[in-house]
């Protein structure tokens, strides 16, 4: 039985990784609640925001959060070019399948360009208050970790305030509920599914960032987040935010408690299994599932 | 009106073709080219057994890869762990992966779409952190020797018996492939592909029918990978549990035209070719990995129907005389050419229809 300092360290630990899952998760459903589209390169895009944090910290020697102020903006911009120039291109009745090969191209895109600038070693960034942490009843928290995770729910926060109160957001949200209707009121659909995924892509840039924060980067690492958050998106019940957010905070915690018995490595499988599981005995997902049931 | 070069036309390409790969081993110049062969083959009977579930039934699999590499796993460990004669450990591991592949169907099968693809993805990725981490059946990241089924065969010699294996086990491949296509069972499949729950209503068994395929194809992808083991004789879980195979196999498959007997094949002479070129000419570079996914990307929004396709629809452009009143098209496709009349006067009176006996279907996703 691990003492209980260690069970309360994964606990918050789990906890702040969940919040990062979450928010990343979140792109990705309002890309499936959009388009029906299952976005292979969102982790891709995740580690791209990572290493342009890191390059701006070990070449322009600004702090990474600053990175911030320009991939937001960039990565909202490729959002949208890329749900107008190349998903709405593709043919209607073989939109699922095709997007996902379209985005997988792309993510192998990006990791190509990635090694072949960045070359494949390991990066990380030495910040000033990387190492620093402090202790709560018996655990040890990393600073970092906690600005990853503040990112994360501010992040998550705005979204949801832009989903609920703005009329931007309402109308994204009659494009997903039912985007003929939505049209029938005056909506232009397609323009705001274009914002739709750049909003989506923006928090792969925010998740980048705070992943930047505490993590060694490689250009291969996205295969390491997509499994998870597919899983999660799975689990959830593809296209329910919430659902997402829950599987997200869920997975996290017992990713991190699996690894006190069974090590890191083992702990990854967690996902899988929980993937498997909710398509034998629940193919709808746990949480949301409305959506999902419509394929 | 059936027409004789309608009919001697596909037996002749299937002549040359099958005269142009036995003849291969004895023109290649060197033993490099050679090996260069073989893996192409492998790529080509592959991306024909992918084709059973991504042609037949169009839920397209990123997975593949995985199968191989239980196929080429299973294999070598039964020939280093149980002691098996090499081509009965082949066979075994077949049967194996086929087993496993039942309830990896039962789970994989039940959701549709974007689900499938996940899934298939997830099975790359769990299966390359068990084999790295399970170091001490498999090896982990230091590799497994195979010991090769002929010691006494010099490389060259090595090369050309398993470029005629692959050869053979690729004319079995797409045989079945082809007895499938005019069978009873294979219309079931395609009506999965067209619309699944038109088919079901009407009563074809789909979740059974796309399970059977799914096993089918695992068998045929474990033997492919099995094959590799014995002929490589080193597995890396790196290189065997790689999302990359899958991708590949996907891109051969569609650039060839998943509805053609032989598209795959073509693509993965294609697609194939330009790795092992792109593997000399940028070394160990990442800007492979760009070529692939370009090369996906374009094949995805240019021509998702692929080349074999493509290629004939050109064909029957030039000669307009065959056409005849029989039509053949899916509703998907009715409507586009409804669609496209109404709003496109360019096209002629007779750019859009298609000859008798050819089906233009639509992949569903």
């Amino acid at each position: 039985m691990p003492s209980g300092g260690l069970l309360l360290q994964s606990i918050i630990l789990g906890l702040l990784l969940g919040g990062l899952y979450a928010l990343l998760a979140a792109g990705l459903t309002l890309y499936f609640g959009i388009m029906r589209v299952v976005m292979i390169a969102h982790s891709a895009f995740l580690i791209l925001a990572a290493y342009l944090a890191w390059w701006c910290n070990e070449r322009l020697g600004v702090d990474p959060l600053l990175s911030l102020l320009v991939t937001v903006p960039l990565f909202f911009g490729a959002g949208v070019l890329l749900q107008r120039m190349l998903l709405s291109r593709l043919r209607a009745a073989t939109l699922t399948m095709m997007s996902v090969l379209l985005t997988f191209a792309i993510a192998l895109i990006i990791e190509g360009l990635l090694g072949y600038a960045f070359s494949g070693t390991q990066r990380r960034i030495q910040l000033g208050y990387g190492s620093a942490s402090f202790g709560l009843f018996g655990a040890r928290i990393a600073v970092v970790k906690l600005i990853a995770f503040g990112l994360a729910v501010v992040a998550l926060g705005s979204l949801y305030l832009l989903m609920k109160r703005t009329s931007f957001g309402w109308a994204l949200r009659a494009t997903i509920q039912h985007p003929d209707a939505a049209r029938l009121v005056g909506i232009d659909t397609e323009r705001i599914a274009g914002f739709g995924f750049g909003l989506g892509l923006a928090t792969a840039a925010v998740g980048g960032t705070a992943l930047s924060l505490d993590t060694t980067i490689y250009p291969s690492l996205h295969w390491h987040w997509i499994g998870p958050l597919m899983a999660i998106i799975v689990v959830g019940g593809l296209g329910s935010v919430p659902g997402a957010a829950a599987a997200a905070m869920l997975l996290g915690l017992g990713q991190s408690l699996l690894q006190i018995p069974m090590g890191t490595t083992w702990a990854q499988t967690v996902f899988y299994v929980a993937l498997f599981a909710t398509l034998a005995f629940r193919p709808q997902g746990f949480f949301g599932g409305r959506l999902a049931q419509r394929f | 009106m059936p027409n004789v070069s309608r009919r001697w036309f596909p037996l002749g390409a299937v002549a040359v073709l099958a005269a142009a790969i036995l003849a291969f081993p004895s023109l290649a110049p060197n033993p490099y080219i050679l090996s260069s062969g073989v893996v192409v083959l492998n790529y080509a009977v592959l991306a024909t057994s992918w084709n059973f579930v991504g042609g037949f039934t169009g839920y397209i699999s990123l997975g593949h890869g995985a199968l191989a590499g239980l196929g080429g796993y299973a294999t070598g460990l039964l020939v280093t762990r149980a002691d098996l004669p090499s081509f009965v450990a082949l066979l075994v591991a077949a049967l194996l992966v086929a087993a496993l592949a039942v309830p990896l169907g039962l789970a994989a099968l039940r959701v549709r779409g974007a689900s499938f693809v996940i899934v298939s993805i997830a099975l790359v990725l769990i299966l390359l952190l068990v084999f790295q981490s399970w170091a001490s059946l498999t090896g982990g990241s230091r590799g497994l020797v195979v010991p090769r089924p002929f010691p006494g065969l010099l490389r060259p010699e090595h090369h050309r018996v398993f470029f005629y294996l692959y050869a053979a086990l690729l004319a079995v491949a797409v045989l079945t492939w082809w007895l499938l296509d005019r069978s009873r069972f294979g219309l079931g499949l395609k009506a999965i592909r067209e619309d699944e729950d038109k088919a079901e209503a009407l009563g074809t068994p789909t979740y059974a029918y796309k399970l059977i395929v799914f096993v089918l194809s695992a068998a045929f992808t474990a033997l492919s990978g099995g094959l590799y083991a014995l002929w490589f004789g080193d597995l890396d879980p790196v290189f065997q549990f790689s999302v990359l195979t899958g991708s590949y196999l996907v891109l051969m498959a569609l650039l060839g035209g998943v509805r053609t007997l032989f598209g795959p094949l073509v693509g993965a002479l294609i697609v194939g070719t330009a790795l092992e070129y792109f593997k000399t000419e940028f070394g160990s570079t990442p800007l492979h990995l760009v070529a692939t996914g370009v090369l996906l990307a374009v094949v995805v929004l240019v021509m998702p129907d692929g080349v074999l396709p493509a290629i004939a629809a050109g064909w029957r452009r030039l000669r307009p005389g065959e056409q005849s009143s029989i039509r053949e098209m899916t509703a998907a496709d009715l409507a586009e050419q409804r669609h496209r009349s109404r709003h496109d006067d360019r096209s002629g009176p007779q750019g859009d229809r298609p000859a008798a006996g050819e089906t233009r279907e639509e992949v569903h996703g």
